[in-house]
């Protein structure tokens, strides 16, 4: 399989000391599901951010589909973000707009400023736009505003804002971290089958060990900055998952053979 | 004096079990402050009433003559030198001065503050601009429409350039703190769908802040339409103002002015009504 994205020896450093991200290194292939795990602070949302550019990494290379992602200019960059979607914990939607509104701004990137922002949109982005939504169930909320929606709706929007940009990409950080267990199942549901079947790279950050083990092709362990293990879920033991936790792992190491168990199960 | 005697022991005898006298509040610097602030407030204000210049003016007889005025002007209303028609029509040039000003001030005010919110500009272009405006506000509107005077003579002209000018400032400031109330995150989501910032302005930040930014210019409406009243009878803008000036000070027709005052409150509250209307609709 081709490398889609790949990070060379990146790091991050805000201010004098902190240091997020320290000499990450690894790779991504086309069309793989790959869970970024590691407690809080670890860095996880840093290193989705350094793909699209949001943040912007202080040293290394990082390589999407063979571009070097830090040396485009301002045009360029646009033009690459339309190429990865990207999802959030706290789905940051604009919550006075309706649910066809938030999807159609995942357009935005492929129109002139002056287009985009009077909302002028094509029938057949539109089109798009209505089939994405009824492919995530959210056919009788298309002219709902978004803060009369669940969370678990939210989040779909948000799915379908990034889905309407065609991306290669989809970045989701903490997707599921504000939903309950059940929604929380829908979404992870809807990110296997982006990867599946419409062949969308998915890369996402997760804190519930559980729910990585079960879905992701891949885990990607970071700690304090540094990737700590890279390698298929059932290459991970319990002491990868010590090192990646710390000394946090102490209540974790009740809980990981019994989630192993039930990832296996499923 | 007696408060300040206290203070002494009161700072030092922290400990309420071995004060002689026990303390309910611990006197701090800042209780302090205010406690002085106070009691300078009231010197003043005694020392004022002692030295005012009456001027042979009986006290007692001047708040009943006025007392008496009051009675003419709200009791007793009737038009004399305008027509109820007239007035009607003054009525409509003022409140044309409010609109004309507030749109103005809102048009240009929207671009300047998207240039002033720290969350859509840089840190330096947002403190240049809202320096600028701030000094703006700090003359009040009516000296800004009589420095226009002096290149635009006093009138109709020299007002509108006066009060859009304060009203430009103003709803700088308001719009620009409703922009930076906008969550980070939906800003930071279109800008990772690729969206320019023009976009992300017209299409997540103004949508979001609209409620707000429509209330705070229906206040600055209000505020217009009561500074230009004002302006007819101090710059000669024209409309109702400039009527009420004339009975006050030429005809000395007190029937009328209440006649005036009358209107100008009535339309004072439909805008109020207005106002408060269009809010409920707008946030349902």
């Amino acid at each position: 399989m081709a490398t889609l994205l790949e990070f060379r020896d990146v790091s991050k450093r805000y201010g004098n000391d902190t240091l997020a991200l320290s000499h990450v290194s690894f790779s991504v292939n086309e069309g793989e599901l790959v869970s970024i795990i590691g407690p809080s602070g670890a860095g996880k949302s840093t290193l989705l951010r350094c793909i699209n550019r949001l943040i912007e990494a202080t040293s290394g290379e990082v390589i999407f589909d063979k571009t070097n992602v830090q040396q485009l200019s301002k045009g360029k960059l646009r033009a690459l973000r339309t190429k990865i979607g990207m999802i959030f914990q706290s789905y940051n939607l604009v919550d006075r707009l309706s649910v066809f509104e938030n999807v159609l701004h995942g357009r935005l990137g492929y129109k002139p400023a002056f287009v985009g922002a009077l909302g002028l949109y094509h029938e057949s982005e539109k089109k798009q736009a209505l089939e994405i939504l009824k492919s995530l169930g959210l056919e009788d909320q298309v002219y709902k505003r978004c803060d009369q929606l669940s969370g678990g709706q939210k989040q779909r929007v948000g799915i379908a804002r990034a889905l309407v940009q065609e991306p290669r990409m989809l970045l989701a950080d903490e997707p599921i971290a504000s939903l309950d267990p059940s929604s929380s199942k829908t979404i992870m549901d809807h990110l296997r089958h982006i990867s599946t079947s419409l062949g969308i790279t998915v890369l996402v950050n997760l804190h519930q060990l559980d729910i990585a083990l079960n879905y992701a092709d891949r885990i990607i362990g970071v700690s304090q900055g540094k990737v700590v293990f890279d390698g298929l879920p059932s290459e991970l033991t319990d002491e990868t998952i010590r090192t990646i936790y710390g000394a946090d792992s102490e209540e974790l190491n009740l809980n990981i053979p019994e989630s192993k168990e039930v990832a296996r199960k499923i | 004096m007696k408060m300040i005697r206290t203070a002494g022991p009161a700072l030092t005898g922290r400990d309420p079990f071995t004060a002689k006298r026990i303390r309910i509040k611990l006197l701090t610097r800042s209780a302090l402050v205010i406690r002085m602030t106070i009691l300078m407030l009231a010197l003043l204000t005694l020392l004022g009433f002692l030295t005012f210049n009456y001027q042979g003016v009986n006290f007692f007889k001047g708040v009943a003559a006025t007392l008496s005025n009051f009675k003419v002007i709200f009791i007793q209303p009737a038009f004399a030198h305008v027509t109820f028609q007239g007035a009607i029509g003054e009525l409509l040039i003022t409140l044309s001065l409010g609109i004309l000003t507030t749109l103005l001030g809102a048009v240009i005010a929207l671009f300047l503050s998207l240039f002033a919110a720290k969350n859509l500009s840089n840190r330096m272009t947002s403190n240049i601009v809202k320096e600028l405006v701030a000094i703006i506000r700090a003359v009040p509107t009516v000296l800004w429409v009589l420095i226009f005077a002096v290149s635009a003579g006093l009138g109709s002209v020299a007002a509108v350039i006066g009060m859009s000018f304060h009203s430009i400032s103003y709803l700088t400031k308001a719009y620009s703190e409703s922009f930076e109330e906008m969550d980070r995150g939906t800003i930071e989501a279109l800008e990772g769908c690729g969206a320019s910032w023009w976009q992300i302005v017209w299409q997540a930040v103004i949508p979001s802040s609209l409620t707000s930014m429509i209330s705070w210019t229906f206040i600055r409406f209000e505020v217009n339409f009561g500074v230009a009243v004002a302006m007819g009878a101090a710059a000669g803008a024209g409309g109702i103002g400039y009527d009420m000036f004339m009975d006050s000070s030429y005809y000395y027709n007190l029937h009328e002015m209440g006649a005036i005052a009358y209107f100008i409150l009535i339309v004072a509250m439909i805008l109020e009504y207005g106002s408060v209307k269009i809010k409920d609709k707008i946030r349902a």
